[in-house]
């Protein structure tokens, strides 16, 4: 093959890529949902927007996507759904979402999963949406999570918290876990990490300062849950979480947040009134506090392990119960 | 869409710019660009949405030159770090730009006020004037590419002229043969650390630009980098093969341009492949081998 011909070759390639992709499919009734990465919390709200979306919407069609992870491809997903002519994107975990609304400004996206929308630059107040953004929040209740660990181990003194630096919905939890220890004439103490494998360390490292330890909805640091848990139970320190489907399985003492596929239903449900016509700024930015959306998991095998008894009170308000390595839905 | 791709194209293109410098010029494979990458990013959005911030009107009209040139010199930073820890020290290129990448970790979360993530959807100065180029004469996704052509075409130009310089043809000399330079009564040590430097700091300013089109920077905005841009500069090389500096200069634009339209077409049209978007990396990687692969057997004929 001669290197001419060769170079008019991959000219010619070059080309039919480019027109190739100028001439996509457009006008379907397309719904674009992208999540930042897969995980099991994220997932679970996918399958929630999915499952609302199918059950009222059945005609759109809907174009899953994911970043992986990679911010540098969240901007070429919102490329990709304007080339769509999406009738709305829905954008899951903050950089996914401010990626969209960066780029789509003349048709509606809705956001999930953001901690703080108003931080994230989504909308300028929770009480209503942007010109075209809204969505819901998944601020976890750190407030009741903190007093109900202190609730289960009334002679705390001294709170600790592990999360990664790099999250910004963990660094917004980690103040107002600060500012409620000074409300209580707590001690805080805190350990940030960078990667899931030094979760482990960055425990033992506090443990001997903290008689409790509260972690907030942090990716990084529940991939290494078990260990967390592990040291945990060793070191005989109370643990409370923000994710309730972790707690099911790895023994923690006890969990309280909102289910994540129940947020993905209402998420949809804002889905659906927007395509129903109604406007981005006359629906507030969802904040659920209703108690039925919140699961609270209790572990009394390793309350037991760690010499804790817990009040007959507080295993009444608890959702799932796991006890001689049962687990009871109630 | 086209446009999209682009535009995606340039703004890494820059980025590829520093990984050719410091990978083909100064045969130096570099790492610390997942560092300075994300450092350009966070610099150029603190300071551009500080500058549009402000009630003096000259910093506020300075916004977007003032955003580039804070992600453009943290970027030589960062790679005046690796150089400086390379040749004092003798570590060797690879470990020296880990370092490197280590502490900008924590240097950039520094940078953005202790918060791993600063938006600027509202505050966007950068982008704002990127859309509003040449006055609206153009529909604003086009004058978002035609502002990025502007940049990159001075890029190239300033590029060009400094490897036919004195300086940049012994900055080129020096991945080939370190001895000649030295012969020739240049101190290689100093040539080598400009060069990172340069390397660096091109994706930094980088960075500066994809913070302001993603609409955010972040602390982990430099996961993977590299390898995009490695996979950039070999694609280009498999597509343009030339000795000159102008055109391997303008192949790595060529280049990043192609990769952003394979990615995309991955993304949009994969499933009928059944590839997921869990698999671009996979591509990426393979991308790098196919492009060497083939490089090599061209060159055997």
């Amino acid at each position: 093959m001669s290197n001419r011909f060769a170079k008019l070759l991959y000219a010619i390639g070059c080309a039919g890529i480019l027109l190739l992709l100028s001439c996509a499919p457009k006008g379907a009734k397309v719904v674009g949902v992208a999540k930042f990465v897969s995980h099991p919390a994220l997932d679970a709200l996918e399958k929630g927007i999915l499952d609302e979306l199918s059950a009222s919407k059945a005609d759109y069609k809907v174009d899953l996507q994911n970043a992986n992870a990679d911010m540098n491809t969240a901007a070429q997903i919102a490329q990709h759904f304007k080339q769509e002519k999406v009738a709305l994107a829905v954008g899951i975990a903050t950089p996914m979402a401010q990626a969209l609304a960066n780029q789509i400004k003349d048709r509606p996206v809705i956001y999930s999963a953001v901690t703080d929308p108003v931080a994230a630059d989504l909308v300028e107040s929770m009480d209503k949406g942007g010109p075209n953004v809204t969505g819901t929040s998944d601020m976890t209740p750190v407030r009741e999570q903190l007093d109900l660990l202190c609730s289960l181990k009334p002679s705390i003194k001294r709170i600790g918290n592990i999360y990664a630096s790099g999250e910004a919905n963990s660094v917004a939890l980690a103040e107002i876990v600060r500012e409620y220890c000074q409300e209580h004439g707590l001690e805080y103490v805190e350990s940030t990490i960078t990667n899931s494998s030094e979760a482990r360390q960055a425990l033992l490292s506090i443990a001997g300062r903290i008689d409790g330890l509260y972690l907030g909805n942090d990716n990084t640091v529940f991939s290494a849950l078990s260990g967390i848990a592990e040291v945990g139970i060793d070191k005989k320190i109370p643990i409370v979480t923000a994710d309730p489907s972790s707690a099911e399985t790895i023994p923690v003492l006890a969990a309280l947040g909102y289910d994540y596929y129940r947020m993905g239903l209402a998420t949809g449900k804002i889905v659906v009134r927007i395509l129903n016509g109604e406007k981005t700024s006359d629906i507030p930015a969802f904040l659920s506090k209703e108690n039925e959306d919140m699961t609270f998991v209790l572990n009394l095998d390793t309350a037991r392990k760690i010499g804790i008894s817990v009040d007959q009170s507080i295993i009444d308000r608890a959702k799932v119960v796991i006890s001689d390595d049962q687990l009871v839905r109630k | 869409m086209v446009e999209g791709i682009l535009v995606e194209g340039l703004i890494y293109g820059i980025l590829a710019f520093g990984v050719f410098v410091s990978f083909r010029i100064l045969d130096f494979p570099d790492l610390t660009v997942e560092g300075s990458f994300p450092a350009g990013a966070a610099a150029g959005a603190v300071v551009a949405s500080a500058f549009n911030l402000s009630s003096n009107a000259v910093l506020h009209g300075l916004a977007v030159p003032a955003g580039m040139l804070a992600g453009f010199v943290v970027g030589g930073i960062a790679g005046f770090a690796t150089a400086a820890v390379y040749h004092k020290l003798r570590i060797p290129p690879l470990l020296a730009g880990i370092v490197t990448m280590t502490g900008f970790y924590s240097i950039n979360l520094r940078i953005l006020g202790g918060k791993p993530n600063y938006p600027l959807i509202t505050n966007n100065p950068m982008l704002k004037l990127a859309r509003s180029f040449l006055g609206g004469a153009l529909p604003s996704e086009w004058s978002l590419f035609a502002s990025c052509v502007l940049v990159c075409l001075v890029l190239f130009g300033l590029l060009d002229l400094f490897f036919h310089t004195e300086i940049g043809i012994a900055m080129g000399a020096l991945g080939d043969n370190e001895n000649a330079v030295i012969q020739a009564g240049i101190q290689p040590n100093r040539l080598r650390t400009w060069g990172i430097m340069l390397a660096n700091a091109l994706p930094g300013l980088s960075g500066a630009m994809a913070a302001a089109y993603q609409g955010f920077a972040d602390v982990n905005l430099g996961q993977g980098v590299v390898a995009s841009g490695l996979a950039t500069v070999m694609l280009g090389e498999l597509i343009i093969r030339s000795q000159f500096i102008s055109v391997q200069l303008l192949r790595v634009l060529i280049g990043s341009i192609l990769f952003r339209a394979l990615m995309y077409a991955a993304r949009s049209w994969g499933y009928v492949a059944g590839i997921t978007p869990n698999d671009l990396r996979l591509l990426t990687a393979l991308l790098i081998i196919l492009s060497v692969a083939l490089s090599r057997i061209k060159r055997k004929r």
